[in-house]
């Protein structure tokens, strides 16, 4: 009962949303607002679909997204792997520093970042955005990656080496399948992350050609009249992705962020 | 029993492969040390940039000299500096109250039902879905005096008699911004919280419902002593991150008005897109991470802990 009443209120901002999304641009300005629509429509939708670059943003915000997962599990994986199965001296050194980056703030790094791509004359370029979603995700994803690997049983290791394989053929044929789940975790957070980060883009890209959807929802903001039904649509765009994680993996996800997880 | 540098193997065996010459220790080095070089190319170099750029007379119109403390001396008596310190302090400690009350009640509930368990806390995690600038967006429609839902609904049950305007007034402002940016750390905080009351044993739930103690007793007596660790880490990280992110205020209020919910963020992005005194943004931003690591140092200590048992 207080659960029901309590989701209820925690998923209004979401439902408002969609509701206006669904209203025509009169009708949103409506005062009183309607709680319902009276005419539902889908004209914002089709008019952040076709009439607008937002089909342009959702692909940058997937490009972003897919390279930097795709960059942060590959390096990731063998460090948190070795870091985790084979310690050395010193390991716990680099173990550790990886949890202290997870507390600097990226706000801070903004500048020097900011400095470098200027010195390079990457302003501007898709790059520098995956450069600073790599820097923003990497440190925990690795953290993740090790918790999980730190479960995973030496037992059935070492019965792969008994068995002839090599250490390297142990990680891809026996431990990589058998975290499977952990590894998709961290894929989804990484995702996650890089899709909703908005402060890097917006200062580092000028170009439309670039800018991903959290930036690109400053389209619709104008100087005198803010188009709140299509802002709206534009909105529900940028979250659907995480809602469709959150309903198809929501328990892989949780795993991954309890068991060493912060999220920004 | 053989041990390999710590590694403990029962048998002995033939190491077989590329590496078959390599040590156990030294194959994890190979893995890990370009990983850690990684880390070391993306934070340890931005980080060194950032130090000495703090010491720099760095205005992007004077030729770039060393200028030793004068940045933070110019941080440190700056009217700005000080409202921003205040905004950020307020908004921080409202933000980690007001998700860690919501958090408590809803992990706890979340906690008890048995049916539709799964699709409950998809629901809940939603927020987290929802990129927090996107979250500002929402929450500023839902604010707007004409046409949001919070005004109308306050006005139909007669709780406030004429509209308020929250983009006018820096104190509903704050409220507001707050009301915004915790919403988006409630998923987070409830999970933490929720994972520390799974590991209670419920055997202490049965007894205490036997000696007739109702759900407030136990809240008090059992769920919140025996979860202190977990609360203590939703809060401590809640209260890192709202510190350092600015994204629900940037969409929402764009620090105003009248400077309100002006936030350190804020006054480094100042510095870097509008002033472009890169020596001034360095020693803010400087500034900001020591005082995030003095806040974050108990966390990083409290986690190692965790991981040593």
């Amino acid at each position: 009962m207080v659960l029901s009443v309590l989701l209820f209120i925690i998923l209004i901002p979401i439902g408002w949303t969609l509701l206006t999304s669904l209203k025509s641009l009169k009708e949103a300005f409506q005062t009183p607002p309607t709680y319902f629509p009276d005419k539902l429509t889908l004209e914002a939708y089709r008019k952040v679909l076709t009439e607008t670059p937002v089909p342009r943003y959702v692909l940058n915000s997937l490009i972003y997204a897919l390279a930097t997962a795709a960059f942060v599990l590959s390096a990731g994986t063998f460090a948190a792997y070795g870091l985790s199965k084979y310690p050395y001296r010193g390991s716990n050194t680099i173990l550790i520093s990886f949890l202290v980056t997870r507390i600097l703030p990226p706000l801070s790094l903004l500048l020097p970042f900011y400095m470098i791509f200027r010195y390079f004359g990457m302003i501007d370029t898709k790059i520098s955005v995956i450069v600073f979603t790599i820097y923003l995700s990497y440190p925990l994803a690795v953290w993740i990656l090790k918790s999980f690997f730190d479960t995973y049983p030496t037992d059935l290791m070492e019965a792969g080496l008994i068995d002839g394989c090599s250490r390297i053929g142990v990680l891809f044929r026996i431990v990589l399948p058998g975290v499977a789940s952990g590894i998709a975790a961290v894929a989804i957070i990484t995702f996650l992350w890089t899709w909703q980060e908005f402060l890097a883009p917006y200062l580092f890209l000028n170009s439309d050609l670039h800018k991903p959807i959290t930036v690109g929802v400053y389209y619709f903001v104008g100087d005198e009249l803010t188009y709140w039904n299509t802002i709206s649509a534009a909105a529900m765009l940028a979250s659907v992705p995480g809602i469709l994680f959150f309903l198809i993996a929501q328990k892989y996800i949780v795993k991954g962020l309890t068991s060493g997880g912060v999220k920004e | 029993m053989e041990i390999i540098n710590g590694f403990r193997f029962k048998h002995s065996y033939p190491v077989r492969g590329l590496f078959m010459r390599v040590s156990n220790s030294k194959f994890g080095m190979m893995l890990s040390l370009p990983g850690a070089f990684v880390l070391f190319l993306w934070v340890v170099v931005p980080l060194g940039i950032l130090v000495v750029t703090s010491f720099l007379r760095y205005d992007n119109i004077h030729p770039v000299v060393f200028g030793g403390l004068k940045n933070y001396e110019y941080v440190f008596n700056h009217r700005i500096f000080w409202l921003s310190f205040k905004n950020t302090v307020i908004f921080c400690a409202g933000v980690t109250s007001l998700s860690l009350v919501v958090s408590l009640v809803l992990a706890h509930s979340l906690s008890r039902i048995n049916r539709f368990a799964s699709i409950f806390r998809s629901l809940s995690m939603f927020p987290w879905a929802v990129p927090m600038v996107v979250s500002g967006f929402m929450w500023a429609q839902m604010f707007n005096p004409s046409f949001g839902v919070i005004n109308d609904f306050l006005l139909r049950t007669g709780i406030i008699s004429k509209p308020m305007d929250i983009f006018g007034n820096p104190a509903l402002a704050m409220i507001g911004v707050i009301f915004a940016d915790a919403w988006t750390r409630i998923p987070f905080m409830t999970i933490i919280i929720l994972a520390g009351l799974e590991s209670i044993d419920p055997s202490l739930y049965e007894a205490a419902r036997v000696d007739g103690a109702d759900s407030i007793q136990i809240f008090r007596r059992i769920s919140l002593p025996l979860n202190k660790k977990a609360i203590m880490t939703g809060v401590i990280i809640t209260t890192i991150f709202s510190f350092r992110t600015i994204d629900t205020i940037f969409s929402m209020t764009f620090g105003g008005p009248a400077k309100g919910t002006y936030t350190f963020g804020f006054y480094i992005l100042d510095n870097i897109y509008r002033f472009f005194n890169f020596g001034v943004a360095g020693a803010m931003s400087i500034i900001l991470l020591i005082l995030l690591l003095i806040i974050g140092s108990v966390f990083i200590y409290q986690t190692l802990r965790i991981e040593e048992r």
